[in-house]
């Protein structure tokens, strides 16, 4: 337990925790400008939401590791290439989710909204996008956590992170540095998790999370 | 007033118009209930006259003027739009669901505090109960009331109501449409009206306009003069073989001429003088008796009532009838 704390103490630790959260947050807020506005583009249409959803699962489909290795051959060694690889797998839950959510949105409340004058930008900005708020960001917490359990592999193409610190204990055979930073990349995988759900938590309108108390009569 | 002029719809890719060719007038203060058959584009003929919907052909004039005239956003704020229950905002409290158009208008809130409150209170919902809650936690009914008085918020002249009372059982619905009957008393609102259902209609309208399929106009008028007179087949089976009883039920007692009592009257049954008629007819055949006491809201007798009467009435409609 000790040498386990003792590589928290190293200074290679710190910088590769701080490489593997840059990795991470930049990924995510890329995947996130890039996913939105395509399922804002494509959830009105039937067919180009299909397209959408099922181009995200395939891209869900494709091993972590696989777009990796993909992305070196194209783009070469290092941070750059591992943040194209990450942003890659962060868009797919997101966009998934968003196109989603947006569609889930009742036809009938929408007419109601129209009906009622509002235009299309107001209809999008507070009807559509606070309803399915809820969906939305839990699109973007399964992301993030993908995102940053991937960010691990990173290594393998020169990218850094906590993932050095893993190979390195295989190449030294020291336990000990293996266990910390796989322990350092769950517990930040944990508390992504943790923080994204409060997050999510905080955009559900709470109108959304009564539930009806009233048969209907 | 409201005014269509030869207004047609007909969606691309399709060889048959939904609304064909419609010209007809409402008048201010009225209901006008657009009542048909699934298919006779009697929503689509409403929701061209705010214009979420565009006429192919003809044009839609709103006190003179096509509703052209200023952007459909626009226009729509300034007239009111209720539908079924599901249209509430389910991320809103009841008092943000009804102020969304005077928000959209920029009023001050003070000014949007006091109309909410005023609109809860008219449809019979305390404020202070039901403000702060979410469409989630109300009953269809209550939902209802709550879809109408958002309709109703920047008291618009105007109202398109499509079946607003469709998502209820029978008592609430009967409840609502008395209750917004009592309303409209009061606000005399231009009102368009759509349901499939005739004794709704019946009920609701000032005017019926009674569609048929492919959006052409079968009838318009009165109740009275449609159930008295309906100008083709198609017309009088869709009132319903009933329509004598139907033509009975809108008129009161108070409205007929009355026998005298001679003072025989102690053992006939008593109807009160604000029964309609058909109430009046089944007490009279289920007291067993050929006449019955009209008594007003009081106690004095006003006459008496004959099923003869009636029987008459009931006949002289019918050999009006003008169809063939």
């Amino acid at each position: 337990m000790d040498s386990i704390l003792k590589v928290f103490q190293r200074p290679d630790f710190l910088a590769q925790l701080v490489v593997h959260i840059e990795l991470s947050v930049i990924a995510l807020l890329i995947g996130i400008t890039v996913a939105m506005p395509v399922a804002l583009l494509v959830y009105r249409s039937r067919l180009w939401s299909a397209v959408a959803i099922n181009t995200g699962n395939i891209g869900r489909a494709v091993p972590s590791l696989a777009i990796l290795a993909l992305v070196f051959p194209l783009l070469g060694f290092g941070f750059a290439p591992s943040l194209v690889a990450l942003t890659l797998l962060a868009i797919p839950p997101i966009l998934i989710n968003a196109s989603t959510g947006l569609r889930q949105v009742n036809p009938q409340i929408i007419d109601a909204a129209r009906g009622m004058g509002l235009s299309n930008g107001q209809v999008l900005g507070h009807i559509q996008l606070p309803i399915a708020a809820p969906v939305i960001f839990a699109g973007i917490r399964t992301s993030a956590v993908q995102v940053v359990a991937s960010a691990t592999l990173a290594t393998f193409i020169g990218g850094g992170g906590l993932g050095e610190l893993i190979v390195l204990g295989f190449q030294r055979n020291e336990l000990a540095i293996q266990l910390g930073g796989s322990l350092a990349v769950a517990i930040l995988a944990i508390i992504t998790e943790v923080g994204f759900g409060l997050l999510e938590r905080a955009f559900t309108p709470k109108g959304l999370l009564v539930t009806s108390n009233h048969r209907s009569k | 007033m409201i005014e269509f002029r030869g207004v047609s719809k007909t969606y691309p890719g399709s060889l048959h118009p939904v609304v064909n060719d419609l010209s007809f007038e409402i008048l201010d203060g009225e209901i006008c209930v657009l009542v048909g058959p699934s298919g006779c584009g009697k929503t689509t003929s409403m929701r061209m006259i705010n214009r979420l919907i565009e006429p192919s052909e003809g044009e839609i004039l709103i006190d003179g003027e096509p509703n052209t005239a200023m952007s459909g956003t626009k226009l729509r704020r300034h007239i009111g739009y209720a539908i079924q229950q599901i249209g509430l905002f389910p991320h809103r409290t009841i008092a943000d669901n009804i102020a969304t158009v005077p928000q959209l208008l920029d009023w001050d809130k003070i000014r949007i505090e006091r109309r909410v409150d005023e609109l809860l209170q008219l449809v019979g919902l305390d404020p202070a109960q039901y403000r702060g809650r979410y469409p989630a936690e109300l009953s269809g009914g209550q939902q209802q009331r709550v879809g109408v008085a958002r309709a109703m918020a920047a008291d618009p002249p105007i109202m398109l109501m499509d079946e607003p009372f469709g998502a209820v059982d029978p008592i609430t619905r009967n409840r609502l449409q008395d209750e917004f009957l009592r309303i409209q008393e009061e606000i005399n609102k231009t009102i368009v009206f759509v349901t499939h259902d005739i004794d709704e209609a019946i009920k609701m309208g000032d005017k019926l306009a009674i569609l048929k399929e492919g959006g052409v106009l079968a009838q318009y008028d009165t109740p009275e003069k449609i159930l008295a007179a309906p100008n083709s087949e198609f017309v009088s089976s869709f009132v319903g073989a009933d329509r004598v009883l139907k033509r009975l039920s809108l008129l009161r007692v108070s409205d007929m001429e009355l026998d005298s009592t001679n003072g025989d009257g102690d053992d006939l049954p008593r109807i009160s003088e604000r029964t309609n008629l058909k109430d009046a007819l089944s007490e009279l055949i289920g007291a067993g008796a050929e006449r019955g006491v009209v008594v007003s809201n009081g106690d004095g007798a006003r006459g008496t009532l004959s099923i003869e009467t009636i029987r008459r009435l009931s006949h002289q409609a019918e050999a009006e009838q003008r169809y063939e």
